[in-house]
């Protein structure tokens, strides 16, 4: 620097520079930049390595992001199914999911002729290969198989292969051999296996409805009279309840005949379920039989047109968002997750936001800031801080074993040693939650306490108002919008949060929703299904992971729409609110 | 005041104006809406300081159980109707039914809590005098040796039964509050209307002839199945003789016949000196191993696994020249051996594959554990079933009930009255009692409870030696593969694990985060920052569990495949964007005015791309040039040396040490000579200089490799080792990202704070923005960026599920950044869902949970301290 300010007019780039930040500096309000005297001193590599970082950082959210949206968003897509010929003379049916290069293993290279071998050398002892799922899970035994290039011999696209989403055994990749109608056997028609297939899932469809919900209510019924028997023995001993467990006795033998009934249906429909069935041949020549109901849709990979693609396209996001998980979580629907990640949160909000709130207007409205609000504040970044998991730890400890456990003893004797609210239940995880969320709250509501102009308090405080009703007609409904910004972030961090969900009442397979059409409707005590535990289930407690990637990814990106609508949701609120207030003093 | 007010009353214009007055009074529902509304807010505010106390109180509550010892619950004492001495004594789980056998054949089964007699048995020893008495860990498998050399064997066991009320039997004797008897059972009611029926099972054997000479010491146990065990056997007779013998039992199918088929070894001899005797022996339940005790301080082992050629394969002395060994067991499991001498001393010794020369099969007995001495020598050392415990008796009739592993003594157990000599003791099958039977038929029973007596502080954060270790070691292994190996709670491995991810986390957050963060400051202008700010906020709640997952199923694979292109990354991404820094420095005044800003961090972004890209192709010939082609090999420490991989980490260092002395030698002048030259000139000799410096520190930090690996240097073995798919790298790395939001937000907070009349002034004085973030801005704000890197490394600390996802969770101990690692908070997640409500586990996770919130606490705390006082004096300045 000090050899610029020699030279009258400096020749060097760098002051150069400086004469062109000076003018800038006029016009440019406080930020100064581009004021140099020498090229050292501008710091450019620093700068860079400081720019990099922020690039660096944008770089991997929009690479994160993008690997899961478009995982996401391809999974659905029908894609050609490859019949591939290797060169040792087996053959392959499956579709191509990804491909990648790996390092070839010393035992392979041994067992390759010299042109494959050389080949490898050449590319540094690495070779391309495929992932092709090949399905059929109970014949093979596996869903996936790596296919190096190398051993490929001959790649068609036979336009006979479908594409079959099964029930139960995941998906079969294979021809259609034959049909049986009715206990007749047919030769596959196209427009006949569409008609009968539709029949035959309409059946499924009745089945299931008879199951779940008519004999679903039956059992439902049976057991609570159980538990009303064994409520009234325990309160007025054997002798004094012994007519009226007589009476609900004859109740469940009513409700046991109604059962059979309906039980006799079912079996009747599936009697005749059995008589429709197909015939379904892999690559390799094997055949399985099975009924008809059981292809929940199907397919021919290679003929579809743009317009079927889409079709299949939607209809699985459909089937994705409004049916229910089948083939252990890793096909199907997600929609009890959807309703246990709502449920969950919506009920987290009912016991956050009071709290929140009260403790912003403690810390804004009534204490005087000293020592005491210091304690208050540290005590709220704690509660931020304090890791999620030991939240879990506190709501299984405390909320479900301890306070559950009183519940249980106090309210449902009948039903112990069974635990009703004494185990991990949506009410202790959304509780839980609560706990975690509150700091969000109190900070967002803080916020917007304070962005409440002062005058406006002092308007009313001078028209007689007192502290409270100022508070309550003035500054609450100012500060509302500032207040749900904090509602809906504390929402985003609830729905995101796994850990301590998974202590206190997430389960992979929710028998039933936490509200449904029993009395009292909602379920508080109920264990539930969450899109992000549906994700770690899926990814990483199936029996194959690779099987169910694409449901995770899909999952992933439904959870993450969910999150990022909610946060930009609050982040657009608050940035209107900020310019609100920044010119909206009175 | 009366007489003001009384004639007032009766005027009505004076009632009107007391009314108009009261109107005037805020009215009644308001002042109480007003107090209510204070109340609630302010104890509503106080709730928070609560929540995070009563966390903390309740988490503490759950722990301090842990800490407890146990609790005596009583002692009753007897005297049983025997003519000799009692010589084995049983008792049932429940602590309800007791056999015992006196010398001359009576077995009684008595109530334990109140010493009636249920029923009796006479046993025939056909005039034999029993010398020697042993039986199996469950005690209902007795052997007795007789002084004319034979072995018999009894059952002394239980039979339970459930009865329903109904089936009860009529006239029973009603023992005590719980327990009724009739007919040599005994009925007590389990809660829901069933009654346990226990009742006893005593059986005598055949004798068998096994020596010559009197039977001293016996050793018995039982293996195989139920339809066909395997019983075997070790004595020592009055000649000092030790004998194995092994009988299989075959039940016919037909006729339920039993035919015994025993074989007998005779073992290679003691070799004693005269005068020496054998005062017991002990025999493996695998029959691998036979142990014999000698009263000149010795213990002999015999190696047993070829039976057809037995061998001694080592003589340990385990105590003081001539100070006996007085009595033996092994705990349960077999693994560890107890010894109890003459002076009151126990030792726990394992036998261990030491490699050693000096016995004949490489493994030899190491004492692990010395425990509390008693007063006087020890006469009966009795294990438990299902704990690593023992009660040990001694001559002067202390009874102390020890957990070996645990190194304590839980329970000296009080005698109710005056001590008699010579006293064996056995342990309740559930641990929780002992029974103590004195010569004579004395019984004397403890009830106790103990909570977790393996757990202890030492236990929890010490060096344990564990069975089956070499030497102590910290190790965390909850559930154990079978039901004979103990739990091990050791926390620091967790411990060490969430350090160690916290610690990779931040190694790529922090620079990443404060670069970005005062780049997003001081050198970005309002637009760009209003759109990358929230963005950063964002992802600060983005779902970990969406991280973890992708972490442990796309990236894992993908830097496994691609290490080498990572490893290259590291040093091409800062290289390329230094590169394109010198490059721009190059570029003529004008067009870079006009590029600067968003198209100059357009650059920026786009020099990584390229940088990333081109570290991909170069990986593999890295890797080949570098590591003889495979860098998971490498690692492995099978080929090659350490001289590569210390070349890339001392590479930074060397270019730091490089800049340095040029600055101190020829800064200066180098200064003056950029400062002479126009833009571009002085932008090429300045990248010139950083190529030179390059090429410097690279022949420098290849120097400095070269030469630690001829010292003897190898960082495998390390901090790099053989390499796991789910390691520290990639969990730092994708811990990083979810760190990165925080530390980048509050550290922009605490930047943005800094009054912007210090910036103008930094800038009037002719700093460039450079040395104005530098020099004023980034020390102002460094207390804020410090609270800013501590919270962030509370966040690290507490991450769940990414580590749960991708660390692999092996609580292991190890610095190596390619391996798994389990953290406190995964170790939770993990095992907290299957762990028995207020079990050991349960508790010590809980106490992991404490331990995680107490770390939190201190750094959080800190953290808001600091940054409560940067902001006052921000707003000072």
């Amino acid at each position: 620097m000090s050899t610029s300010s020699e030279h009258d007019i400096p020749a060097s780039g760098g002051a150069g520079l400086a004469g062109v930040a000076a003018r800038e500096s006029v016009a440019g309000g406080r930020r100064v930049r581009r004021f140099s005297a020498d090229i050292s001193a501008v710091g450019e590599p620093g700068l860079w390595a400081l720019g990099g970082a922020l690039a660096l950082g944008i770089i991997l959210i929009a690479g994160f992001l993008g690997v899961v949206a478009w995982n996401g968003v391809t999974t659905f897509w029908p894609k050609p199914i490859e019949r591939v010929e290797l060169r040792d003379g087996d053959v392959l049916a499956g579709v191509a999911r990804r491909s990648g290069t790996y390092r070839v293993g010393q035992d392979v290279l041994l067992r390759l002729d010299d042109a494959q071998r050389a080949e490898i050398e050449a590319n540094l002892g690495f070779a391309d290969r495929t992932l092709y799922q090949t399905a059929n899970y109970d014949l093979y035994g596996d869903d996936f198989r790596w296919v190096s290039d190398f051993e490929v011999a001959n790649v068609t696209q036979p336009a006979d292969f479908h594409y079959f989403e099964r029930q139960t055994w995941g998906v079969f990749i294979g021809r259609v051999a034959g049909l049986t109608i009715d206990g007749t056997e047919r030769a596959f028609d196209p427009a006949l296996m569409q008609r009968e297939q539709a029949a035959a899932r309409q059946r499924f469809n009745e089945i299931r409805r008879l199951e779940q919900r008519d004999i679903g209510r039956i059992n439902h019924q049976i057991e609570r009279e159980r538990l009303a028997q064994r409520r009234a023995t325990l309160r007025q001993g054997e002798e004094a309840a012994a007519p009226a467990v007589a009476e609900s006795q004859a109740r469940i033998a009513d409700l046991q005949a109604e059962f059979q009934v309906l039980q006799a249906r079912v079996n009747e429909i599936r009697e005749r379920d059995r008589r429709y069935r197909v015939q379904l041949e892999e690559v390799g020549g094997r055949t399985i039989d099975t009924e008809l109901s059981q292809i929940v849709r199907y397919f021919a990979a290679n003929q579809l047109s743009l317009f079927e693609k889409i079709r299949i396209y939607f209809s699985r996001w459909w089937e994705f968002v409004s049916a229910e998980p089948r083939e252990a979580n890793t096909q199907g629907g997600v929609l009890p997750a959807i309703f246990g990640t709502v449920a969950m949160t919506m009920l987290m909000v009912i016991f956050v936001a009071p709290f929140g709130v009260i403790t912003a207007l403690y810390l804004r409205e009534y204490a005087k800031q000293g020592r005491l609000t210091s304690i208050v504040r540290i005590s709220v970044n704690n509660l931020a801080g304090v890791p999620s998991i030991v939240y879990g730890v506190f709501g299984l400890g405390f909320f479900a074993y301890t306070m559950g456990g009183t519940i249980d003893q106090l309210f449902y004797p009948e039903a112990l040693p069974n635990p009703t609210f004494g185990k991990g239940g949506i009410l202790w995880a959304s509780l839980t939650l609560a706990l975690l969320t509150v700091p969000v709250v109190i900070v967002a509501s803080e916020e917007a306490l304070a962005a409440v102009p002062r005058s406006m308090r002092e308007g009313s405080l001078a028209c007689g108002a007192s502290k409270w009703q100022t508070i309550r007609y003035v500054v609450l409904p100012k500060a509302l919008p500032g207040i749900m910004t904090g509602m809906i972030l504390a929402m985003a961090r609830g729905a995101g949060e796994v850990a301590p969900l998974m202590l206190v009442g997430v389960v992979k397979l929710a028998p039933a929703l936490p509200i449904d059409g029993f009395f009292p409707f909602i379920h508080l005590d109920r264990s539930f299904m969450h899109l992000g535990f549906h994700i770690f289930d899926v990814g990483f407690q199936s029996r194959n992971s690779e099987a169910g990637k694409p449901m995770v990814f899909v999952t992933t990106l439904l959870l993450l729409a969910l999150i990022v609508a909610m946060n930009a949701t609050a982040i657009i609120i608050r940035n209107r609110l900020k310019r609100r207030y920044a010119t909206g003093q009175f | 005041m009366p007489d003001t007010t009384a004639p007032s009353q009766h005027s009505a214009a004076a009632r009107a104006e007391r009314r108009r007055l009261r109107s005037l009074d805020t009215r009644r529902s308001v002042v109480w809406g007003e107090k209510i509304a204070g109340g609630v807010i302010t104890v509503g505010g106080l709730m928070v300081i609560f929540a995070v106390l009563g966390i903390m109180l309740f988490l503490f509550r759950v722990v301090m159980p842990l800490m407890d010892g146990g609790e005596m619950l009583g002692d009753v004492r007897y005297q049983l109707d025997t003519e000799q001495d009692v010589i084995w004594v049983n008792g049932d789980e429940f602590q309800t039914l007791g056999i015992a056998v006196a010398a001359e054949g009576r077995a009684i089964t008595y109530h334990v809590p109140t010493g009636t007699e249920i029923a009796r048995t006479e046993l025939d020893f056909g005039g034999a005098e029993v010398t020697a008495v042993s039986g199996t860990l469950s005690r209902d498998q007795v052997a007795f040796g007789f002084d004319d050399g034979t072995v018999r064997f009894a059952e002394l066991g239980f039979s339970t039964a459930t009865t329903a009320r109904r089936n009860l039997p009529e006239g029973l004797a009603r023992l005590d509050d719980r327990d009724r008897m009739g007919d040599g059972r005994v009925f007590t009611e389990v809660g829901t209307g069933d009654f346990r029926t226990l009742s006893s099972v005593v059986e005598l054997g055949e004798a068998e002839a096994i020596s010559e000479h009197a039977i001293i010491a016996v050793d018995y146990r039982v293996g195989g199945t139920r339809e066909r065990p395997t019983l075997a056997f070790a004595t020592v007779d009055a000649t000092n003789q030790v004998r194995v013998s092994r009988s299989r039992v075959q039940v016919n199918m037909m006729t339920n016949e039993q035919t015994i088929t025993t074989t007998t070894s005779e073992l290679p001899s003691l070799d004693l000196a005269p005068g020496v005797s054998v005062t017991g022996i002990l025999l493996s339940g695998t029959g691998d191993r036979a142990i014999v005790s000698t009263d000149d301080g010795f213990v002999h082992r015999y190696d047993l696994r070829n039976m057809d050629a037995p061998q001694l394969a080592e003589s340990r002395r385990v105590g003081d020249e001539g100070v006996a060994v007085t009595a033996m067991t092994f705990l349960s499991g077999e693994e560890s051996l107890v010894v109890g001498s003459e002076d009151g001393s126990i030792n726990v010794y394992f036998r261990l594959q030491t490699g050693t020369r000096e016995t004949t099969d490489r493994r030899e007995l190491v004492r692990a554990r010395t425990h509390a001495q008693m007063p006087a020598a020890i006469v009966d050392l009795s294990e438990a079933q299902r704990q690593k415990e023992f009660v040990a008796v001694d001559a002067e009739g202390n009874v102390w009930v020890f957990h070996s592993t645990s190194d304590q003594v839980l329970f000296e157990l009080a005698r109710s009255g005056d001590v008699t000599t010579d006293s064996t003791a056995m342990i309740f099958p559930r641990s929780n009692g002992v029974m103590l039977v004195s010569q004579g038929g004395e019984i004397e029973a403890w009830q106790y409870v103990q909570r977790h007596p393996e757990v202890t502080l030492r236990v929890l954060f010490g060096r344990i030696w564990y069975e089956g270790y070499a030497q102590p070691t910290f190790v965390w292994q909850s559930t154990a593969g079978t039901d004979l190996a103990e739990p091990k709670y050791s926390l620091v491995p967790l411990i060490f694990g969430t350090m160690k991810a916290a610690f990779y986390a931040m190694l790529f957050a922090v620079p990443i985060a404060l670069g970005a963060a005062i780049y997003t400051s001081e050198f970005v202008d309002r637009r760009v920052r209003a759109t990358v700010k929230p963005m950063m906020e964002m992802m600060e709640s983005l779902p970990t569990v969406v991280l973890g997952f992708i972490a442990a199923l796309v990236l894992a694979p993908l830097v496994e495949e691609w290490i080498g292109a990572v490893l290259v990354g590291f040093f091409a991404l800062p290289m390329g964007l230094m590169l394109g820094a010198f490059l721009w420095q190059m570029l003529p005044v004008q067009t870079a005015l006009k590029l600067d800003g968003f198209p100059k961090f357009i650059l920026m972004g786009a020099s990584i791309l390229v940088t990333a890209q081109i570290a991909i192709w170069l990986g593999p010939l890295f890797e080949a040039a570098l590591f003889h082609g495979d860098f998971k090999q490498w690692t492995t420490g099978r080929i090659g040396t350490g001289t590569p991989f210390m070349f890339l980490i001392l590479l930074p260092l060397s270019y730091l040490i490089v800049a340095w002395s040029f600055r101190k030698t020829v800064g200066h002048h180098y200064r003056a000579l950029l400062g002479d030259r126009d833009r571009a000139a002085a932008g090429r000799l300045d990248a010139l200089r950083w190529l030179v410096m390059l090429a410097a520190a690279m022949v420098l930090s290849y120097a400095f490799a070269a030469t630690l690996t001829a010292l003897g240097y190898d960082p495998r073995g390390g901090f790099i080792d053989s390499y796991q798919q789910r390691n520290a790298l990639v969990v730092g790395f994708i811990m990083a990202f979810a760190v990165i939001p925080n530390i980048y937000t509050l550290a922009e907070d605490a930047l943005n704070a800094v009054p912007g009349h210090l910036r103008a002034a930094s800038l009037a004085c002719g700093a460039t923005p450079w040395q104005t973030a530098l020099w004023v801005v980034v020390p102002t704000a460094a207390s804020g960026i410090f609270s800013a890197v501590m919270m962030g490394m509370g966040r690290a600390v507490g991450e769940t599920m990414i580590v749960v996802m991708a660390a692999g969770n092996t609580p292991i101990m190890e610095w190596n950044i390619f391996s798994g690692l389990r953290t406190l908070s995964a170790n939770i997640a993990i095992e907290l869902p299957e762990a028995v409500k207020d079990g050991t586990n349960y508790r010590v996770l809980f106490l992991a949970a404490l331990t995680l919130f107490i770390m939190t606490f201190v750094i959080n705390t800190a953290a808001e301290l600091v940054r409560q006082r940067f902001r006052k004096r921000a707003f000072q300045l």
